[in-house]
């Protein structure tokens, strides 16, 4: 790790106005990703500013029609949240299964969105549950929120401050973990909202990050079962390859999963 | 069929256990004690005395020392598989802020510091012995602390920069300019051998420096001329490492007063640490002291000397403080030394009712830029014809350079290899010829009469009861009811398969150990012994020996190991030795002690040592109430006889076979390829069992990486860069909690003729037959695809492709 000073800000302001005044900063959550690459040597930020001791980044509320969930909460807490479990159960069995236990007591649910990783669960349930996403200056929907790998619509310095999901009429969630990372290989978060239509989001997969399958959408807004899949297959050249899933296999597993969320609506099937 | 080892070697040697009629030479008269001992602690599952002291933190890791005035290094490393050093340009680094020193290979030529001496290839009499195409001594290519001439793969020290502190260290390493001409490289262990591919060494322009070949080659080939089947086939059992949780570390300090070294570091024995660093540095052993205490997992990646450990020392005189170097995770990915990395070419002829008439494989391992050790080759060369009974078999053994990190021996070196070889040809005759699998097998199983046996190639197996195992370890895995299950899984769209290997394999290793016994005034016992655990539990499986040697409770003997100010005589521990060799001297050292004792004792008593007898930790004159315990004669005969204390020596060369059979069912995803392992059963023959707690936690560990091997790790190189792709946690599968099964694992114990205590080894048995049993379970879930053959690891992506490739041909 290169030297770095860091900062803990209480405001939402004291945060921005640090991020401003400062050569090459950086915002600091669960670290997840970026301390294993700050240790690696392959950033040099020059100011960590750590986002989690914000009071507007923390909580979960949970009305009739939304989850609004602050940015800096953690796995563990969305994972046992009653609440959460009780309105969008597959997004709790989706918190609950990120990575291990130390790792669901560190990451956070901001960080994971903001650094929107293409292995990561949770920009799957953003999309497909079509989240609104506040930030310190603005509301961005999910749908313009996600932008290519670790890509996003926010703008330097700009903070993320809470999810608002909104409570659909069902939702699955299938992951098939990467053998060594466990990162996902391939998932699919599936949900059915109130107006009737069925949103398919696949992480893990798409050499653009995360991204809605139409196809399935249509069908499935039509009939949401697994057979209506059938047949249904999604072009390898959209795929990652790696020495672990080859792009078809990976375009393989994403039918998989899309069928098993299917057929697991209401919880998640993790293998 | 003769006596002799059938080898390349010019010297005949006749093994022990094939003189007529005379007993092993090394079963001393003194040891007819060991023999008529009560063995009240042996055996028993004692739980590891050392356990407590881990767990809460007190175990000392060559991490955890420090000294004053402490330095810390960090080591440039090439980027290149291959690559001439064309230049170094050390200026900015030595600007940088707290940089000390740095080192490359110029300067260790300058000072005239020798390679390591590896001594890679085996000596022990019962080695295989492996030589140059033409017969001659190989080459093996000298490996200094850093090259000065070129890089021989990616993560290559090249220069070693010391700085105050480690942060320093590592700025100062980024400053280090290296004058880099790239060259052609290979890394595939095939490929390296092949004819027009790159050099490696300019001494062996064909990469390939050991070629010899084993066996009885026209009786091999009659055999192969009058058989009615002949069955071929080719297997990479393919590169992995250790991921031990500790990683390497070390801290060396030069005390100019008295001009002597000291070097803290963990590794798999101090002693060979001592010596071979000594001569790299050019003085006497006895200046140099190597400390290793706790060490957290070896696996055999630690036995050998690591560049890092010579530089911290060399570095240490230069700058006159003592210098401090841990690898980080991803050194100990790119440079822990690596495991396995064979090719075997493998044909088996068999006479019509399916018994095997005679065998050939061609080994080819890769050692990586230079060779470190050639037991991965030479082990597995003794034992291709596995727990059968090949009459004929020639073996082809070559080991090959390429632009890899250097291969060692790793857990059970050589012998999972071989086994997978001959456990998988087994399964692919029964397939191609119409044979039960383990029909075929029990017919051609080398039967306990046969005992010692000599294999085709040499090996003298020296007692086991084969057959019996196989039915054991079927019957505990109720290999008979696997139909029921096999349908209880289909309904869960599930494909069980089951898989099944026998297994022998062999415990050489450094032949010489030596104990030293104390009865201390506190009422304890000191055992010096040179062995080093790693996890073994050798403080209590050794204690125990002792303990019941000199009738003592076990909780009263202490072993020291790991100073070689202490311990001055010292083999390591690898090839599963460690019991085998320090039971054997401790139990001839606890005689001896015994003798003096009894000596001294007749003194007091005013009496003649044969009028002593002993009996629960005490000396008591015959035929009367006069009694003496063992630490009060220890105190009381010090000022007048010197401490009551024995050093002992032992040397013993004949090889052990430990045994057995395993069992593994796998249930398979049809949609997603994922395996898991739903059971598993092991027997293994060990010979004595000393602690069966502790020989089961050994098994436990050795499945698992068998297991991880052949389901999850792998040393992924790129083809195209030579970039190796496994570099972290990340992309290095490994056996974890969750993805393992509980375990039913028994001990079979058919004593060893070859030594008193009549141990073989354990813990390297749980990995040997590994490979091949998962493999032989995943084969058989994938039957109605028409897989025949799948190249491990067996990661869910690679069973889809075999279901696919299955599902397109049918």
């Amino acid at each position: 790790m290169y030297a770095t000073t860091y900062h803990k800000p209480r405001t939402l302001a004291e945060a921005v106005a640090l991020y401003e005044s400062s050569d090459e900063p950086t915002y600091l959550s669960g670290g997840h990703t970026l301390i294993p690459t700050l240790k690696n040597r392959l950033a040099a930020p020059q100011h960590l500013i750590d986002l989690r001791a914000i009071p507007e980044l923390s909580g979960i509320a949970v009305t009739s029609d939304t989850v609004v969930i602050g940015a800096a909460t953690k796995h563990a807490a969305v994972a046992a949240s009653k609440e959460v479990k009780a309105a969008i159960p597959a997004l709790a069995g989706l918190a609950g299964s990120i990575g291990d236990v130390q790792v669901r007591h560190m990451g956070t649910i901001g960080g994971s969105t903001a650094n929107n990783d293409p292995a990561a669960d949770y920009p799957s349930a953003v999309l497909s549950l079509n989240a609104i996403l506040h930030t310190d200056r603005r509301e961005i929907p999910a749908d313009e929120y996600f932008q290519g790998l670790y890509t996003t619509a926010l703008e330097p310095g700009e903070i993320l401050v809470r999810l608002e999901f909104r409570i659909p009429d069902i939702a699955g969630y299938a992951k098939f973990r990467n053998p060594a990372s466990r990162y996902a290989m391939a998932a699919a978060f599936v949900s059915k909202h109130r107006d009737g239509h069925v949103r398919v989001a696949i992480t893990g997969a798409g050499n653009e990050g995360v991204f809605r399958w139409t196809e399935a959408e249509e069908r499935l807004t039509e009939n949401l079962t697994a057979k209506a899949l059938d047949g249904l297959a999604i072009d390898p050249s959209r795929m990652m390859g790696d020495m672990h899933a080859p792009a078809d296999y990976r375009a393989h597993l994403v039918t998989v999963m899309a069928r098993r969320a299917v057929q697991n609506l209401g919880g998640t099937h993790i293998v | 069929m003769t006596s002799s080892l059938k080898t390349a070697a010019t010297e005949v040697i006749v093994h022990p256990l094939k003189l007529p009629g005379s007993p092993s030479a090394e079963l001393s008269p003194e040891m007819k004690l060991v023999r008529e001992a009560l063995f009240k602690h042996v055996g028993k599952p004692i739980p590891r005395k050392e356990d407590g002291r881990l767990i809460t933190g007190k175990g000392r890791f060559s991490d955890d020392f420090s000294l004053p005035g402490q330095t810390y290094a960090a080591i440039v490393r090439s980027p290149y598989p291959h690559a001439r050093i064309l230049g170094i340009d050390k200026t900015e680094a030595l600007a940088s802020p707290g940089v000390l020193l740095v080192l490359t290979g110029e300067d260790v030529l300058a000072d005239g510091l020798a390679d390591i001496p590896h001594n890679p290839v085996p000596s022990t009499n019962f080695d295989m012995k492996l030589r140059a195409k033409d017969g001659s001594k190989a080459f093996t290519g000298p490996h200094y602390l850093l090259p000065a001439d070129k890089a021989r793969h990616v993560g290559e020290a090249v220069a070693i920069v010391v700085a105050e502190t480690a942060a320093e260290a590592a700025d100062g390493a980024e400053k280090v300019f290296v004058d880099w001409r790239e060259l052609p490289y290979v890394t595939d262990t095939a490929k390296a051998a092949e004819p027009g591919a790159p050099t490696i060494w300019d001494e062996v322009p064909d990469n390939v420096f050991i070629d010899t070949t084993f066996g009885d080659r026209e009786g091999t080939d009659a055999a192969f001329a009058q058989a009615d089947h002949v069955v071929k086939a080719e297997f990479h059992i393919h590169r992995v490492t250790a991921v031990t949780m500790e990683p390497r570390a070390s801290l060396g300090h030069y005390d100019p007063e008295t001009k002597r070294y000291t070097l803290y570091a963990g590794s798999g024995g101090a002693v060979r640490q001592k010596n071979e660093l000594s001569k790299v540095l050019g003085i006497e052993p006895k200046d140099i002291r190597v400390l290793s205490f706790d060490v957290g997992g070896n696996f055999g990646a630690r036995n050998r000397v690591y560049v890092e450990f010579g530089l911290v020392l060399w570095a240490s005189r230069k700058l006159g403080r003592p210098v401090k170097y841990t690898a980080t995770r991803s050194e100990a990915f790119l440079t822990d030394y690596q495991g396995r990395d064979l090719v075997t070419k493998v044909e088996l002829a068999l006479r019509k009712d399916g018994k095997f008439l005679a065998m050939r494989a061609d080994n080819l391992s890769n050692v990586g830029g230079r060779a470190v050790s050639l037991s991965p080759l030479s082990k597995g060369s003794g034992l291709i014809t596995g727990s059968y009974d090949i009459p004929y078999a020639t073996l082809r053994a070559r080991a090959v350079f390429s632009n890899t990190m250097c291969t060692q021996a790793y857990r059970s070196s050589g012998r999972p290899e071989v086994t997978y070889a001959i456990e998988r040809m087994v399964e692919l005759a029964a397939d191609q010829l119409g044979f039960d699998k383990l029909e075929l097998r029990r017919m051609n199983l080398i039967p306990p009469s046969a005992m010692p046996y000599t294999n085709a190639v040499g090996s003298v197996y020296d007692s086991g009861e084969y057959e019996k195992n196989m039915d054991r370890a079927l019957e505990i895995s109720e290999w008979a009811s696997f139909d029921a299950r096999k349908a209880e899984a289909a309904k869960r769209g599930k494909l069980l398969g089951r898989g099944f290997a026998n297994y022998v394999e062999s415990s050489i290793g450094t032949p010489k150990e030596r104990a030293e016994i104390e009865i201390k005034d506190d009422g304890n016992i000191e055992v010096v012994i040179g062995t080093q655990p790693s996890g073994q539990g050798h403080e209590t499986s050794f204690a125990q020996v002792v303990a019941d040697m000199i009738q003592v409770p076990v909780e009263k003997v202490w072993i020291v190991l790991g100073d070689t100010d202490i311990v001055s005589v010292g083999g390591g521990s690898h090839s599963g030795r460690s019991m085998r060799h320090a039971g054997t001297v401790m139990a001839m050292a606890s005689a001896d002690l015994l003798g003096e004792g009894r000596k001294r004792a007749a003194e007091l008593l005013g009496s003649a040592a044969d009028q002593i007898d002993f009996e629960g930790g005490v000396f008591k004159l015959r035929n009367t109430n006069r009694t003496i315990d063992i630490f009060e004669l220890g105190r009381r005969t010090r000022t007048t006889h010197g401490a009551l204390r024995v050093v002992k020596d032992n040397e013993m060369h004949t090889p052990v076979y430990p045994n057995g059979a395993a069992v593994c069912e796998v249930e398979v995803d049809r949609d997603t390829g994922h395996v898991q392992i739903v059971r598993y059963a092991t027997i293994d023959d060990v010979g004595r069992c000393i602690n069966p707690l502790i020989v089961h936690g050994q098994t436990h560990g050795g499945i698992a990486q068998g297991v991880g091997q052949a389901m999850w790790e792998l040393c992924a190189i790129d083809p195209t860069s030579g970039q190796p792709l496994s570099g972290s946690l990340m992309d290095y599968g490994m056996p974890r909690s969750d993805n393992m099964p509980s375990f039913k694992c028994e001990i079979a114990e058919v004593i060893s003729p070859t030594n008193p205590l009549g141990i073989k080894a354990g813990g390297e048995g749980g990995t040997t037959p590994a490979l091949a049993t998962v493999v032989n379970a995943v084969v058989d879930a994938l039957l109605e695809f028409g897989v025949k053959d799948i190249q491990m690891p067996v990661t869910p992506a690679n069973v889809w492709r075999a279901m696919n490739n299955g599902r397109k041909v049918s």
